[in-house]
């Protein structure tokens, strides 16, 4: 996974992260939204066909106070606890 | 700020299952779904070194039949690594896919029965058909090829509940079809008990169906290399390692 | 020869289909009934075994 910073401000941040696609890019943008601080989150990416850049570009406002890239940091945290979580409930019911 | 998911199953066996997924989010539901199909590796044969093919197929024709059988998939492969199959069959008979031999006995066809290639012994000729090959089987992701799908018909739809708003009008019989998995009084009954029809289970009465927020129920169908339980959760896993390596890129 | 899968869905259909043909071609059993026996159920892939006819016989002397 690597990152590529597009644009940094104090609160908005875009950043590429090469190599994911809708699966991982759209529990992570929703993973942003439940994050406290965080005014706006998307994601944008292109069909291979395109020719352009296809790798999804991450973008996030954040509210004062809340550095972007904390909120990153603590979504991540968010989608590994929602993992744990659903493997947790999945076992106890298999 | 980790939410409590709540699993029940309603189908359970090792190729096809069924089950509700309560307080979990359309987005989450999205990302399993997607994982099972594109993020799961499976071993799958890739490399066919043929040595003697004197069917009334093409090489490459066999190959992409080889290729789409399925294979038990072991849990301490690694993408990329490698499994050797052979198979050498002679006419006149069938070759199946249960005729392939494996060198780790671990790794076999999920289903014997597939008919590969059907082998002659033509009138006059000298000798027999034949197809004798060898086989490198290859873990990959579906992402890569279709045949490293581990799921197959792999989905979800919203668990759904039946309001009844009054009687039906007396002019009105035909059927109200439905098919999913339902909820009454907190017991789940799939559709299928009641034949797809809302009007055999509240005869004469009119009904809404109303989505059940945020609970939603997957079904999922395996090839056969995997079993499903374990289809689902190598993608949380994939999930999860992805969230992990985002975090500590972040960290840097 | 009979496809591996199912064109539309990837369900193995394979395993199935000498069992089809001896029950519904050479037997008297009814192709819809023996489908859902057989598991089959959606129809991408009733498809694939209703309308396959075998023809290595057909092409084999040619070869």
């Amino acid at each position: 996974m690597d990152l590529r910073v597009i644009e940094s401000e104090e609160a908005e941040l875009s950043i590429e992260i090469a190599g994911e696609d809708h699966t991982f890019m759209n529990v992570l943008k929703e993973a942003l939204l439940e994050t406290e601080g965080v005014g706006a989150a998307t994601y944008d990416m292109n069909p291979e066909q395109s020719g352009g850049q296809t790798d999804p570009i991450l973008t996030i406002k954040t509210e004062e106070d809340t550095a972007p890239l904390d909120a990153l940091e603590t979504a991540a945290r968010n989608v590994r606890d929602k993992t744990d979580s659903f493997r947790t409930a999945f076992e106890a019911a298999a | 700020m980790s939410e409590d998911y709540e699993v029940e199953f309603i189908d359970r066996d090792e190729r096809d299952a069924r089950f509700v997924v309560r307080d979990i989010t359309p987005a989450f539901a999205n990302g399993i779904r997607r994982a099972i199909v594109s993020d799961v590796p499976t071993l799958s044969i890739d490399t066919v070194r043929v040595i003697e093919n004197s069917s009334v197929m093409f090489d490459e024709q066999i190959s992409l039949r080889l290729g789409l059988v399925p294979l038990t998939t072991p849990d301490d492969y690694d993408v990329g690594e490698t499994a050797t199959l052979a198979l050498d069959v002679e006419g006149p008979d069938t070759a199946y896919s249960g005729d392939l031999v494996s060198a780790d006995d671990r790794v076999e066809p999920a289903d014997d029965n597939i008919p590969i290639i059907d082998l002659k012994y033509p009138e006059g000729a000298d000798s027999p058909q034949r197809l004798e090959i060898e086989a490198e089987a290859v873990m990959d992701h579906g992402k890569s090829h279709a045949k490293h799908q581990g799921g197959v018909a792999v989905g979800y739809r919203h668990l759904q509940r039946i309001e009844v708003v009054g009687d039906a009008a007396d002019w009105e019989d035909e059927p109200n079809i439905l098919r999913g998995v339902i909820e009454d009084d907190g017991e789940l009954v799939p559709t299928e008990s009641f034949d797809h029809d809302l009007s055999k289970r509240y005869p004469g009465k009119e009904v809404e169906v109303h989505d059940v927020p945020n609970a939603f129920v997957f079904s999922i169908e395996s090839d056969g290399s995997l079993p499903v339980s374990d289809l689902v959760l190598n993608a949380v896993d994939s999930l999860a390692d992805r969230a992990d390596e985002l975090e500590q890129a972040v960290q840097l | 020869m009979v496809p591996v899968r199912c064109f539309t869905c990837g369900k193995v259909v394979g395993e199935h289909w000498e069992e089809f043909k001896t029950r519904t071609r050479e037997g008297d059993d009814d192709p819809e009934q023996v489908l859902d026996e057989l598991g089959v159920e959606r129809h991408c892939c009733r498809r694939m075994l209703v309308s396959h006819k075998d023809l290595v016989d057909v092409v084999a002397p040619y070869q």
